[in-house]
């Protein structure tokens, strides 16, 4: 590290350094040279990297698909950071993932590698882009379930869901909220290793900001009322609208770990469904679609749920009985599947079962136990992305049908800017 | 991969050092950038926790570029600006840039050039991609907290105590003390010296057992008694310093006398001997035992306060008067909740947060292929196929 650093010195030091007493700030044309042949140390340029293709749109920036030049058998995923229309320079949500995914270190959270930058130079006004550099997963779960071809076994299904349940019960130890849950977002290596992608709009929810991170896991208090306290008050605006639990939709904001098990519930029943099961296209639609599935939304399944913001301003249908079961029964032959969705689809946040308390279930511990994906993936040799998806289906004939599933909802409310409490 | 702590050999050869500037110069240069960050953001209300991370990202920052190639006040403003990005107390650039600038003479501020915040913007970049994106810091504060839980003793003295060494870890900022010595050891050292002046001896403490000699072998492991009264120094040190006004000023702020300026003198020569803070050849990591002087050293070695150790109030002014009012001082911690901290005070979040989102498509409004009900079309029987659309068969 000190030899690279002094040897940029010297490059540069013809042009700064002379006159000790004369050197006053660099002048333009010398920062910029300064910053060109810098040789951050820390920081390798992206040229290490080959690209091969978009992989998707994240919350901030577009994926590419890249091969490792030094490596050419390893592929990694490049996360743009999109910085065009800051004002504020480097954006908030961008340094809130980063920071995110420096700290959750774990068999199913995506693992970045390093962030890289591109050269500066006068074609970028010595403004250099960067990208998060991931290891390279070769799908992701809406991907795989949209392809028929892809038939998962209870066993297989058993494995996807509990490696989902485990990788929250990780970050939500650790303090960190996802907040856009989404089959999208739930990636799958060739192995079939599950990891939890885009933290983009994610969170730490603990107001010890003494800038303590939580490095070992704590087992929290996460189904106790108390819980809600220490909880700042966050945008509602997160998650995307299939997704997105009724808490939020009727505006609280002391929200936690209960808006990503609701979450892992709906990604859990979309694995035999096939499709996200609830598919609203506004706010509104999307309670009456909870409503109808989970029974009428009231103070009496819910206690408190009245002094929600829109409590009152929503249209919630009333008189309808809670049908979890009876209507996800003929997807799902299996008794404890149905046991465990109708404990993690339950409107009241407290009452939703956390993720400890969700992998202890006998789902996932009586015949067929979980069982290995990798077997049954080999069989596919081709990426899956949703991202891909839409565009192949245009590319034959279905134009009209490949209009992309929704993502968050900052998106839909358009002008709307996530409040940083 | 290096971490981000130095030796104090390291410490005297940084860019800095090989671009002519003298070493006390360099301290100098450290201190008042480090000063800025906690003037500008104590005026600014941000907390205590972002401005210690500002000011660790301007000494790492400083190990890596030289204070001739980047002006101190510049660098110190992006820090800040950085830090309250990070430690989700944003605060607009503009407003920063605003902030220092009333705490800067024109002079000063002139280093800044034309457009202040486009300086600041473009510096940014360069300071991410120095510190490695290394976002996340720790500061001693929370260590001090949780030691001063665990000891026992007069509630009053040791709240005295514990203020005290608050006020000792906001000044050690200006020192490069956290680039030398994790926050863990340099809260154990301050609240030691702390002990020492307030007069508040720890004689037991919770989870205290037979192998434990002092309180923070419960902590920390391998410190020496020589490597806190080091640590101990080079805080203690920054108070019998010379006024920084009578130095000649260092060549980034000096544009248009610069070229008759001659390379600042050492002035700073202080009464207990600056030149001790720094032995260049004999670094003390924490696990090297140095010959040990332990036996015959006195207990309490610091000449500066010949006779009894002042009161606590007598040190609210020296301090206060460099340093800025502390946090603490204004308003003591106590034990059982942080002292006075950042709550989450945000006067508007940055406007553009979310803009990149502002094109995108509205909500999906849901597809029925052929043959596929949706999953929640009334009394949907299970569909034989599932409605997503199909990849192509491989071929």
């Amino acid at each position: 590290m000190q030899s690279n650093n002094s040897r940029d010195r010297e490059n540069h030091s013809s042009s700064s350094s002379g006159n000790h007493s004369h050197s006053v700030t660099m002048s333009m044309r010398e920062k910029e040279k300064y910053i060109e042949t810098f040789n951050f140390p820390f920081c390798d340029l992206t040229s290490k990297y080959e690209k091969v293709f978009k992989i998707g749109q994240g919350t901030f920036g577009e994926v590419f698909k890249a091969r490792d030049k030094s490596n050419p058998k390893k592929f990694v995923a490049m996360k743009k950071v999109l910085m065009d229309n800051e004002k504020e320079g480097f954006p908030i949500t961008a340094l809130r993932e980063i920071r995110i995914l420096q700290l959750l270190k774990h068999e199913n959270v995506v693992n970045l590698i390093e962030i890289c930058r591109t050269q500066a130079s006068q074609h970028n006004r010595y403004r250099s882009t960067f990208y998060l550099v991931f290891d390279f997963c070769e799908h992701d779960l809406a991907g795989l379930l949209s392809n028929v071809l892809v038939k998962f076994s209870l066993g297989e299904i058993k494995k996807v869901v509990q490696q989902l349940l485990n990788g929250l019960y990780y970050i939500h130890s650790n303090k960190i909220l996802h907040r856009d849950m989404k089959a999208a977002n739930v990636l799958i290596t060739k192995n079939g290793v599950l990891k939890l992608a885009d933290f983009g709009l994610a969170r730490a929810f603990s107001t010890n900001k003494s800038g303590m991170p939580n490095r070992q896991v704590i087992a929290l208090p996460l189904n106790c009322r108390c819980f809600y306290s220490v909880v700042s008050r966050f945008t509602n605006r997160v998650v995307t609208l299939w997704y997105r639990p009724p808490e939020l939709l009727l505006g609280e904001r002391n929200y936690g770990p209960p808006v990503d098990l609701w979450g892992a519930g709906c990604i859990m029943a979309e694995m035999w469904t096939r499709s996200p099961i609830m598919q609203g296209n506004s706010e509104q639609q999307q309670l009456t679609l909870i409503s109808q599935l989970c029974g009428s939304i009231t103070p009496q399944v819910w206690p408190g749920v009245e002094n929600l913001e829109l409590y009152k301003k929503m249209e919630l249908p009333q008189r309808q009985k809670r049908k979890v079961k009876e209507r996800l029964t003929p997807y799902l032959k299996d008794p404890y599947a149905c046991d465990l969705l109708d404990k993690l689809l339950v409107l009241d946040p407290l009452k939703r079962a956390d993720a400890d308390t969700a992998l202890n279930h006998d789902f996932f511990w009586t015949d067929p136990m979980p069982c290995d994906l990798g077997k049954m993936l080999a069989n596919h040799t081709q990426s899956m992305f949703e991202f891909l998806a839409p565009s192949r289906r245009a590319a034959t004939q279905m134009r009209h049908q490949s209009m992309p599933r929704p993502t968050t909802s900052a998106v839909q409310d358009s002008g709307y800017q996530d409040r940083v409490f | 991969m290096p971490g981000w702590y130095y030796d104090k050999k390291e410490l005297r050869s940084t860019p800095s050092s090989q671009d002519g500037i003298d070493y006390k110069t360099e301290m100098r240069y450290r201190k008042e950038g480090a000063r800025l960050i906690i003037d500008t953001g104590s005026k600014m209300d941000l907390g205590y926790n972002t401005m210690a991370t500002g000011v660790v990202y301007y000494h790492r920052f400083y190990m890596f570029h030289s204070f001739k190639q980047f002006p101190r006040y510049v660098t110190a403003c992006c820090c800040l600006f950085l830090a309250g990005k990070v430690e989700e107390t944003p605060k607009k650039c503009k407003d920063i840039i605003k902030t220092a600038r009333s705490l800067l003479t024109d002079q000063k501020f002139a280093t800044f050039g034309e457009d202040p915040k486009e300086e600041v913007m473009t510096l940014e970049r360069i300071l991410l991609q120095t510190i490695k994106f290394d976002l996340q810091v720790e500061h001693p504060y929370q260590y001090l907290l949780k030691y001063a839980k665990c000891l026992k003793g007069d509630k009053v003295k040791l709240q005295k105590m514990v203020q005290m060494a608050w006020t000792f870890v906001n000044d050690s900022l200006c020192t490069t003390l956290a680039l030398q010595w994790e926050p863990e050891i340099i809260a154990v050292a301050l609240m030691y010296l702390a002990g020492k002046l307030s007069k508040f001896e720890v004689v037991d403490w919770i989870g205290r057992t037979s192998k434990h000699i002092r309180w923070w072998d419960m902590f920390v492991e391998d410190v020496t008694m020589e490597l806190l009264e080091d640590i101990c120094h080079q805080v203690l040190d920054l108070y019998s310093q010379t006024d920084a006004n009578n130095t000649p000023d260092s060549p980034p702020l000096q544009s248009q006398k610069a070229t008759n300026q001659p390379p600042p003198v050492s002035t700073q020569r202080s009464s207990n001997g600056n030149e001790k803070v720094v032995s260049p050849d004999q670094p003390p990591p924490v696990n090297v035992k140095v010959p040990p002087p332990s036996s015959d050293v006195p207990p309490f070695p610091y000449q500066t306060f010949t006779g009894a150790p002042p009161p606590v109030a007598s040190y609210a002014t020296p301090f206060a008067a460099p340093m800025g009012a502390p946090p603490v001082v204004a308003a003591p911690p106590h034990l059982t909740g942080p002292p006075p901290g950042p709550p989450p005070h945000i006067t508007a979040p940055p406007p553009t947060v979310f803009s990149q989102y502002v094109n995108h498509p509205p909500p999906f409004t849901a597809v029925v292929p052929p043959g596929a009900p949706p999953f929640f079309s009334a009394n949907a029987p299970p569909p034989n196929q599932p409605h997503r659309p199909y990849y192509p068969p491989p071929t």
